[in-house]
């Protein structure tokens, strides 16, 4: 009698304990002062390292201030450069000519260097980790360029866990094309070998099955080839259109240009008015059938595949699908802010958008008189030393 | 320990006997030193229990684990809240392991928002993610959250509505609803007394199993309703599904055993004889082959049972109205719910269809007490359907103003208990009452006695009442039913 009415005493009671619990876990919330622990805050790495600032963000539909973090990838910056899957701004026009020489019947070689990996798990996106598959350490590969009729050679190197190849668009022998036969993991090697032909903006990937999971990982960069007669001189940039399906349910989570999203609108692209800008465009967006480049308030000049001096078009929007190319030039006669996207605007809405912020010429000397732009001087100059010439010379050159 | 001490007294007596006193206090340090005994054995496995647990968060017992596989982050967003340009997400990290949120984003498009108190969560942390954000009302809605590993979580919303404040105008809303929905359906259906204390023996018994099945309806409808949210808002970590069993049978066994004790002391107390006079001259279920021999030692017993009967009757209809009260006050949750959760516009014809629906169980109320015979005061009858209507008031507040998911599930596990509680209460009333008549006439031996009884599953007003009370239920559900 006793251990019954016990046991209905305390069923009862835990009947009304788990409902105070779980009606005060909805109260709670509503109290402002929560109390929390300050270390995890500095975690946030959102820039509000200030633990009593207030933080406040900024949107069109309204202006918020918390005590709490931001979450914002339009605006937010990545802190750790150490982890950032690549530095879109120096990517953009960073063109690598590899270790020039020149072989005894007058041909220009150029030599480079490709390591494939899988196994990093880099920053795509303020506070947004993924395991990205790269060709030496970034999201997109290094941009490798020749002249036509050069004698392209490169070194690649299988640093993953997983076979790799490497494949380049552009005319080849089947055993250069790096499409059938796989390169082992852990240190495999192969020498890719081939005469730069047609001119032409190209992509160059691993082609490892599943194609598709090697492609969305990363595994991809731009090839150019320069026609013998160069083009016009211009403020040059490489734009590679791509996407990251974090979760892995075959859809992407993230859209973006040169591998960051949202990267150019908080950094914004600073050219020279009336100046003449060439965009080296190419798209390996994987999962979605199209990806396509709108530059707002003014016109470009686009060359399909950029493998004719005549322009296809002249326009404001290009759609292409994956492994498409193109060659945008334009220039802007006012100056301010511009917007550039896909007009596909889930994209744009998922990170794939920037801005061109067009400036008077004295205000951009600083940028153009260090020569870091001038990528025509250094494309023929031949060195017989083991040293590279990069634009610059800076960063992690050795490898390219 | 309760039992041990209980055997020892009887012991103690025994020992009593000899009248030697040192004995006894012998007895008494036995009985100590085997209560710390006992106690020390009931450790052991908890401290063995206790070594296990540490050896495992050890870095050694980590290292047998390392292989184990990886757990997954798990966010749940309890609730979504429509504000002024803004949208407000309720987070909990309900995976097994701290985590980030890296960005929020509405209908699968980025947003700029701001997280609360941090976007660091442990385990079972809550976080509040305020997006600002133009949103039109009516409008469906997807929330989504994504944790620094790129995993995006997301909770839909039908149509967004301005989540309701609680500012008195939105009570006093509530309140009429509440009135509407709750209250006065069960004071209509219990307009049904005077018809239902008219009725012969076996309509009476229809009617009463009508009521059961009323009663099994709603009953199943919170257990379904209740495993909807579970599956939808609850977390997995907090089992909502056997958090429903757990409750709703805690509740029938509690509910019954009140319920009984009550019968039990109205049967014991002096307060009752009243009534058994008023059975006594009464002839309403009066079995008609009363035999005349043994007739006082008969009489006295049939009293005994019909006194039994009549105050079980009253406490039945009291425990219905409680069960359809905290019935009453998860319906309240839901429709609270569903108006703070945009899942519901508020249309006429929803009103109309709860109404009728919450009619019959005014019916469920006033059926048992009808052929108790005592005296029905109004005032009882009336308060009986405030119990059972008015905590839909009280659920359209808590459910409105702040939704726990968890909460309503178990108000709404509780309702079912209570409602099976009732239905068994009917049953066990139903089955005594018509072996009446069998039990007058074939008294002198067991059995007899069970060789005579009827089996009460072909008893037609039962399976009729409770299949015509199931059809009701349903067919009112389908004007509720969104």
């Amino acid at each position: 009698m006793l251990s019954s009415r016990l046991v209905l005493i305390s069923a009862v009671a835990i009947a009304i304990l788990a409902t105070v619990f779980a009606i005060s876990s909805s109260f709670s919330i509503y109290s402002s002062n929560i109390t929390y622990d300050d270390s995890k805050k500095s975690v946030s790495g959102s820039g509000n390292n200030d633990r009593t600032k207030i933080a406040t963000i900024n949107t069109p539909h309204g202006v918020y201030q918390t005590t709490g973090d931001i979450l914002d990838p339009t605006s937010q910056v990545i802190d750790d450069r150490n982890k950032i899957v690549i530095d879109p701004m120096k990517y953009l026009r960073t063109f690598n000519y590899g270790r020039v020489s020149t072989l005894p019947n007058g041909t220009i070689l150029r030599e480079f260097t490709l390591i494939a990996s899988d196994n990093k798990v880099m920053e795509i996106s303020p506070g947004m980790f993924y395991n990205v598959w790269t060709f030496n350490g970034t999201v997109p590969g290094p941009t490798i360029r020749a002249t036509e009729g050069d004698l392209v050679r490169i070194n690649f190197i299988n640093n993953g866990s997983k076979p790799h190849s490497l494949h380049t668009h552009g005319i080849h022998p089947a055993d250069m094309d790096g499409s059938l036969d796989m390169v082992g993991p852990h240190g495999g090697r192969f020498v890719y070998e081939f005469y730069a032909k047609p001119f032409g903006v190209f992509p160059y990937h691993c082609h490892m099955q599943p194609l598709e999971e090697h492609i969305s990982h990363g595994l991809y960069g731009v090839y150019i080839v320069d026609p013998k007669k160069p083009r016009p001189i211009a403020d040059e940039m490489v734009m590679m259109m791509n996407g990251y399906d974090t979760d892995n349910d075959k859809e992407n989570n993230f859209y973006t240009v040169n591998g960051i999203p949202y990267y150019y609108m908080h950094h914004p692209i600073q050219i020279q008015k009336d100046k003449l800008i060439r965009v080296y465009l190419v798209n390996m967006l994987e999962f979605d059938p199209i990806n396509n480049f709108h530059l707002h308030a003014n016109m470009y000049q686009l060359y399909r595949s950029g493998t004719s001096l005549t322009p296809s078009e002249y326009t404001d929007m290009v759609t292409m699908s994956q492994g498409e190319r193109g060659i945008l030039e334009f220039t802007y006669n006012y100056i301010g802010n511009y917007m550039f996207h896909a007009h596909k605007t889930e994209f744009a809405e998922k990170g794939w958008m920037g801005l061109f912020l067009v400036k008077g010429k004295s205000e951009l000397d600083k940028i153009f008189d260090d020569g870091s732009n001038n990528n025509f001087a250094q494309r023929n100059l031949v060195t017989t030393t083991t040293q590279e010439t990069l634009p610059g010379g800076k960063g992690d050159s050795g490898r390219y | 320990m309760v039992d041990i001490n209980k055997t020892d007294k009887g012991g103690e007596e025994t020992i009593d006997k000899p009248q030697q006193h040192y004995h006894l206090i012998i007895e008494k340090i036995k009985e100590q030193l085997l209560n710390k005994k006992m106690i020390l054995i009931a450790l052991i496995p908890i401290i063995v229990l206790g070594g296990m647990i540490v050896f495992l968060f050890n870095p050694a017992g980590q290292l047998l684990l390392q292989n184990s596989g990886n757990s997954l982050p798990e966010i749940t967003i309890e609730r979504i809240e429509f504000q002024d340009a803004k949208i407000v997400a309720f987070l909990r990290n309900t995976g097994s392991k701290d985590i980030a949120i890296a960005q929020a984003d509405i209908n699968d498009r980025i947003q700029p928002a701001a997280i609360e108190p941090g976007k660091t969560l442990s385990r079972l942390a809550i976080a509040k993610v305020i997006i600002p954000f133009s949103w039109n009302p009516g409008e469906p809605y997807e929330i989504g959250i994504t944790t620094s590993d790129g995993i995006r979580f997301h909770k839909s919303i039908e149509a967004a509505v301005l989540t309701p404040t609680p500012n008195l105008e939105q009570v006093s809303f509530f309140a009429i609803i509440g009135t509407l929905v709750g209250v006065v359906p069960v004071m209509i259906g219990l307009l049904w007394f005077p018809f239902i204390k008219r009725l012969s023996t076996n309509k009476y018994i229809f009617f009463l199993s009508l009521t059961a099945g009323l009663l099994l309806f709603l009953g199943i409808d919170a257990l379904v309703e209740a495993s909807k949210i579970a599956a939808q808002d609850v977390a997995g970590v907090f089992n909502g599904q056997m958090l429903i069993a757990m409750v709703t049978i805690v509740a029938f066994l509690a509910l019954l055993y009140i319920s009984e004790k009550l019968v039990e002391r109205a049967a014991t107390t002096t307060s009752s004889v009243k009534s058994l006079k008023l059975l006594e001259s009464s002839s309403s279920l009066a079995s008609a082959a009363d035999s005349r021999f043994e007739e006082e030692e008969r009489k006295q017993h049939e009293l005994q049972h019909r006194k039994r009967l009549s105050s079980s009757l009253f406490t039945i209809a009291f425990m219905i109205a409680i069960g359809i009260g905290l019935h009453n006050l998860g319906e309240g949750l839901a429709i609270g719910a569903a108006v703070l959760l945009g899942n519901v516009a508020f249309g006429t014809f929803l009103i109309v269809g709860f109404t009728l629906h919450n009619t019959t169980e005014g019916l469920a109320i006033v059926a048992p007490i009808a052929k108790s015979n005592s005296k029905v005061r109004l005032r009882r009858l009336m308060m009986m359907g405030v119990i059972a209507g008015a905590p839909a008031i009280a659920g359209m507040w808590i459910g409105g103003f702040l939704y726990s998911p968890i909460a309503t599930i178990i108000f709404l596990s509780v309702g079912a208990g209570a409602i099976f509680q009732v239905i068994y209460c009917i049953m066990s009333w139903i089955l005594n009452n018509s072996n009446d008549k069998n039990d007058i006439v074939n008294d002198d031996s067991n059995i007899k006695n069970r060789k005579g009884r009827k089996n009460v599953w072909l008893n037609p007003p039962l399976i009729a009442g409770f299949i015509v009370g199931m059809i009701i239920m349903y067919i009112t559900s389908l004007m509720v039913s969104s």
